[in-house]
């Protein structure tokens, strides 16, 4: 990622972010409501289109190889976006499908996931029947039926409990472990401290990169809060 | 191809579930066809009459009986000034009065020039312009029969018969023309509003996105959103055709499958009329009101409840633009007239043209707005 920049009009959005994820790292991306944390992740999706700057995702090009990188990452994002009005199975044959996983394989990899979630019992439900908690996991799960080399978390749990976050970050580290990249971001200073390493935004521009320790060494303060409200304080 | 018909399926499923769209596409061609035709009926029936005699001879008494005798007109009796006549019509209590002069059987027995006065309650213009020719009609039917009556050598001026005969149209219903239209009106609404109203509300939900961030092609989506509601669209048109011929025994009188040929084109140019719409609104609400505007206009172009021939020229060639207009065309021509392919072939041009400009356009702005 270099110097990657998204203008709205004469508002800058994002303004030249410079940074390198390592692969299966917890990258988290920390900042208030319009630091341009969901723009900066939108851009990286391909759902927008940069204004300049260049960017290299799962070894692909942003600007000429978007299809590629496309079909090697997984989105989730803030506002929940399965289809409420098809059933659990339904949502992950339609995604699974277009992401090109074959119809056997597809099956194969559906039941696994309800069961590793233990959503078994949800399988036919409509998912606007079932609760928050477990849309978000099931949100997460379809991201990941390709078996993406990087999945875009944009604040999966914002409005769900504390058990059920959880229960969210354990999967994440699970997922993590299997060499997959998370990118995501949060306004839960607590979830800052799960990552292995963040990024403070304020204003679409990057302040601080480093792991949780590091940043509130340099700081000198003793929590992620702290540092935080230090920047936003500016 | 597994693509396309998941995506088939997904939108099949989510249209059956959808309590709002699934009673939009059952009931609203029941209601269309079962209400309007009855009220969007142009045939005048129960016109209040009155008259003003001051002849009192037995022609102007016969003339009365003869409007009396007709299922037409209800009589409101014979009024003793113009005041009174005036009081009514104020009231909206007659719609025409019918005023005898003196003489006026001494006149006309002596072939001299005489007349009589029509006043019509001109509020209803409809109702007062067909009224009238309706009143005149009746006073020409009795002096042909007067006419005939009359010795030969007594019957100096030749007479005219003025007949009407409606072609294709015989009985001159109005359900003949207003059905049809509904059919029109149905593929319309669904082919651009609920095209339109379904992809600006993915948007809104925010799910579009999720697809956006998917590998899936641009040609991919669209197709997968057209063929369903096509396939709706063309089923909602069979209803119709159905319901056309059991509520009101209309049979189309050329052919069927070509028929349905062009309904397919229509389609698909109102298909990707509710596609540009969609790419170019924020919400249902703004789509709402593009797809209302345009579909007023078009209809009050094309001459379904108004003829074109009396529209200001700018007006009938703006109806060159019109996709509803060329269709409109086509239906009254299959349907009703059991026109052939050579027919409507430049309205088969048209509506081919205008499916492929605005579905290029669709395809284009959607291609702008995924970015």
């Amino acid at each position: 990622m270099h110097e990657l920049t998204k203008k709205f009009g004469d508002f800058i959005a994002v303004d030249h972010i410079t940074f390198q994820v390592k692969k299966g790292e917890i990258f988290g991306f920390l900042g208030a409501n319009g630091a341009g944390k969901t723009t900066a992740m939108k851009m990286m999706c391909g759902l927008l289109r940069p204004s300049s700057g260049i960017a290299t995702i799962a070894g692909y090009d942003l600007k000429t190889q978007s299809k590629q990188i496309k079909k090697r990452i997984g989105y989730m994002s803030q506002k929940f976006s399965l289809y409420n009005d098809l059933s659990v199975t339904e949502n992950m044959q339609l995604y699974g499908t277009i992401y090109g996983v074959k119809p056997a394989a597809l099956q194969v990899r559906i039941r696994e996931s309800l069961k590793d979630l233990g959503m078994e019992k949800y399988a036919d439900k409509l998912v606007g029947a079932i609760p928050l908690g477990w849309k978000q996991k099931l949100a997460f799960a379809t991201a990941l039926l390709h078996k993406p080399d990087i999945v875009f978390l944009d604040e999966p749990t914002s409005g769900v409990d504390p058990i059920v976050r959880r229960e969210f970050w354990d999967r994440i580290y699970k997922t993590a472990s299997t060499g997959v990249t998370i990118f995501v971001t949060t306004h839960y200073m607590d979830e800052a401290e799960y990552c292995e390493r963040i990024c403070i935004m304020s204003n679409g521009k990057v302040m601080m990169i480093g792991t949780p320790t590091q940043i509130k060494t340099d700081i000198g303060v003793d929590s992620i809060e702290a540092v935080f409200s230090k920047f936003v304080k500016r | 191809m597994r693509v396309i018909l998941m995506l088939i399926k997904k939108e099949f499923l989510q249209v059956m579930r959808n309590p709002l769209l699934r009673s939009i596409l059952i009931i609203a061609p029941l209601v269309q066809f079962l209400l309007f035709p009855f009220t969007a009926d142009y045939e005048i029936k129960h016109v209040n009459i009155a008259f003003i005699d001051h002849d009192r001879s037995s022609t102007t008494q016969a003339i009365i009986q003869e409007y009396l005798s007709s299922p037409y007109f209800i009589g409101h009796g014979i009024l003793a000034s113009n005041d009174q006549a005036q009081e009514m019509m104020l009231h909206d209590k007659i719609d025409f009065v019918i005023e005898f002069p003196v003489d006026f059987e001494k006149n006309l027995m002596n072939r001299q020039k005489t007349g009589l006065a029509i006043t019509a309650n001109a509020i209803n213009s409809v109702k007062a312009g067909i009224g009238t020719a309706y009143v005149q009609e009746v006073i020409a039917n009795y002096m042909d029969e007067l006419a005939s009556a009359m010795p030969p050598e007594q019957n100096r001026q030749a007479q005219i018969f003025a007949s009407n005969v409606f072609w294709f149209n015989e009985q001159m219903n109005y359900k003949n023309l207003i059905v049809p239209g509904i059919l029109v009106i149905l593929v319309t609404l669904i082919g651009a509003y609920v095209t339109a109203l379904n992809i600006v509300r993915e948007k809104e939900l925010g799910t579009i996105e999720q697809i956006n961030v998917t590998p899936i092609k641009r040609w991919q989506f669209i197709v997968g959103k057209m063929i369903p509601f096509l396939i709706l669209g063309m089923m909602e048109f069979i209803v119709g055709l159905i319901l056309m011929k059991l509520v009101f025994g209309i049979t189309v009188q050329g052919s069927v499958s070509l028929l349905l040929g062009i309904t397919a084109i229509y389609l698909l140019a109102m298909l990707g009329l509710g596609f540009f719409i969609s790419s170019v609104s924020e919400n249902q609400l703004q789509a709402m009101f593009i797809v209302f505007f345009l579909f007023i206009v078009f209809v009050l172009l094309s001459g379904l409840f108004t003829p074109t021939e009396g529209m200001p020229d700018w007006a009938i060639k703006l109806n060159y633009l019109n996709p509803l207009s060329f269709y409109m065309d086509v239906i009254k021509s299959i349907v009703l007239k059991g026109g052939t392919l050579q027919d409507v072939k430049t309205q088969i041009i048209a509506l081919s043209c205008m499916a492929v400009i605005i579905d290029t356009a669709a395809i284009l702005s959607y291609q702008e707005s995924s970015k």
